[in-house]
């Protein structure tokens, strides 16, 4: 992205705030619109990073959505510190969930997040330790795949 | 009735607007600058919901519906109520004394809407059985949310059910039966829908899925009120017999279209849930958005509080109004009068579908180029966190973060802010 002009905002989440679930998301949309992106990639952009911001707010204490938008990519870094993935490949299948029975009754934690993060990505990179926090970082070409 | 890019059917009227800020802080579009003490409305970004008209204290919103003079145009007048209509008048009156006052203060024939409202859920029924994709599919009978979708929802526009709602579908119907039953032309016969809802005069000036719309006009029910009530008045004898030998039977699975959760109360085999009121319509359809609500069928959304039995051109407290419509519903009970070989018919024929399908409406970014864009975004992000976040207007914006956006993009200035101090100018 050097040389280039980059939007960037930092979006802070607190975990377990359900009330508040997808506000950022919604933010990152609607950034995304008024910057003139295609209405597919936005639509992407906004899956992976309301799925990104629920694991915050399911999962870890704390966490912070980053957003950098330059004319060739859109990148969502997501850090947060909470328990962190034993298995990020077995979290990687679709299905596969560590979900209290309290959030999927509230219809959360399907085992869908991760992957499907991956599926609306174009490049997708997970760093987990195990005890501090998760990193994502989630890249979308503007000109990119359509999944 | 031309057809132009931008027709709306609110206006605000100079000479009454004060400049006070409270249409422009209630409108969800944030469609609305105070400027020079006077508000004026964004064309391209208003969508026509009706809260400025709501709202205003002094009376200077007001919405372009059809006079009931300009009938005088059609040798034979068709009224196709709203069943909101239906709550206005008390609970002693019942829906056949309403339609036959309606006769009396000028139309040659009225036609109860609850039918084709009975007709419309079964269509959707069977729309969504043979359609198992996508979900939620989203009702378009509230113009309004058609008109949300393709501005701020572009994506959604293909979740759009296609079928037309009932004040087309009946005005279609009629548009095909009533010049050979009359032995009239076409254009001698006027359709008009009677509406609690300002959007509709823009559902029939410039339709969203329609090349042309099958009413003539739209009259308020605030306007033709007063001679309703009057006729009532008079015809207090006839009443009995309305009640003995009622000519109209309704159907109670459309009774209830005009409350929130009536287009749906009939649908049996889907999940459908109903939402009402701008912000909540807003809210939900964020989240739809989002790619969430997929196990749900049929979202149903009017932007009107409790449905269109909240729209700012109706008359009776809606909250009396919903009691009583709710109370009619009771008296329908699931009374069916519609034939559904008769629906599957013409559903088949595609003549209750979309003329075409709803079409995303292009919202300007920051610039059309893509660096300048980021730029601006940026310089409004830094112009953002000068501002004193009160939310005041004083600016003639609504809120802060809307008077970053139009700096940037060259409709104000730093110093329209009062607060902002001079050297940060």
């Amino acid at each position: 992205m050097a040389g280039e002009a980059v939007f960037r905002q930092d979006f802070p989440v607190k975990g377990g705030d359900f009330a508040k679930a997808g506000a950022v998301a919604c933010r990152i949309k609607d950034l995304l619109k008024e910057l003139g992106l295609d209405s597919p990639i936005i639509r992407r952009a906004a899956i992976a990073s309301y799925e990104a911001e629920m694991n915050v707010i399911m999962y870890a204490r704390e966490g912070r959505v980053r957003l950098a938008v330059s004319p060739g990519e859109v990148r969502i870094t997501v850090d947060d510190k909470g328990p962190g993935i034993p298995d990020v490949g077995l979290a990687m299948t679709e299905g596969y969930s560590t979900a209290t029975p309290e959030m999927r009754e509230l219809g959360f934690g399907a085992g869908m997040g991760l992957p499907n993060i991956g599926r609306n990505a174009d490049a997708f990179r997970i760093d987990s330790r195990v005890g501090r926090g998760t990193h994502l970082e989630i890249t979308i070409h503007t000109n990119g795949r359509h999944p | 009735m031309k057809e132009t890019k931008h027709y709306h059917a609110i206006h605000i009227t100079k000479d009454k607007c004060i400049g006070c800020v409270h249409c422009m802080t209630v409108c969800p579009a944030k469609a609305i600058r105070v400027k020079d003490g006077k508000a004026r409305i964004i064309d391209e970004r208003c969508v026509d919901c009706g809260e400025c008209l709501r709202i205003c204290p002094y009376d200077a919103v007001h919405s372009h519906t059809t006079s009931f003079a300009a009938l005088d145009a059609f040798a034979y007048k068709v009224a196709i109520p709203s069943t909101v209509i239906y709550g206005q008048f008390g609970n002693a009156t019942l829906p056949n004394e309403i339609l036959s006052a309606l006769r009396r203060v000028g139309f040659d024939e009225v036609y109860d809407p609850s039918a084709i409202c009975e007709l419309n859920t079964a269509a959707i029924e069977e729309y969504l059985n043979e359609h198992p994709q996508p979900r939620p599919f989203i009702t378009s009978t509230c113009p309004v949310v058609v008109r949300l979708i393709q501005r701020r929802y572009p994506a959604l526009c293909r979740q759009i059910l296609p079928i037309e709602p009932p004040r087309e579908i009946a005005a279609k119907i009629l548009r095909a039966i009533l010049p050979k039953a009359l032995n009239l032309p076409p254009e001698k016969i006027g359709i008009i829908h009677l509406t609690p809802c300002p959007a509709k005069m823009v559902s029939i000036n410039s339709p969203a899925t329609l090349e042309k719309s099958y009413l003539d006009g739209a009259i308020s029910i605030r306007d033709i009120y007063p001679q309703v009530i009057g006729t009532l008045k008079k015809s207090q004898e006839d009443a009995v017999m309305r009640h003995l030998f009622p000519e109209t039977l309704f159907s109670g699975i459309g009774m209830g279209w005009s409350l929130s959760g009536g287009e749906t109360r009939g649908l049996k085999n889907h999940r459908a849930v109903a939402v009402s009121g701008v912000t909540d319509t807003m809210r939900v359809l964020d989240q739809v958005e989002a790619g969430l609500l997929q196990d749900i069928d049929l979202l149903e959304c009017t932007v009107c509080p409790d449905g269109c039995v909240g729209g700012p051109l109706q008359v009776e407290n809606r909250f009396l109004a919903k009691s009583r419509i709710l109370q009619l519903v009771d008296a329908a009970g699931d009374r069916a009068v519609v034939d559904h070989k008769d629906v599957s018919r013409l559903y088949h024929k595609n003549f209750l579908s979309f003329d075409h399908p709803v079409a995303p409406v292009e919202t300007p970014p920051l610039d059309p180029d893509a660096s300048r864009a980021i730029l601006k975004a940026t310089r409004r992000e830094k112009l953002f966190a000068k501002l004193p976040r009160k939310d005041c207007g004083a600016c003639g914006a609504p809120d802060c973060r809307t008077l970053a956006d139009d700096i940037v993009r060259g409709l104000a200035r730093l110093a329209d802010c009062p607060f902002a101090k001079k050297e940060m100018r």
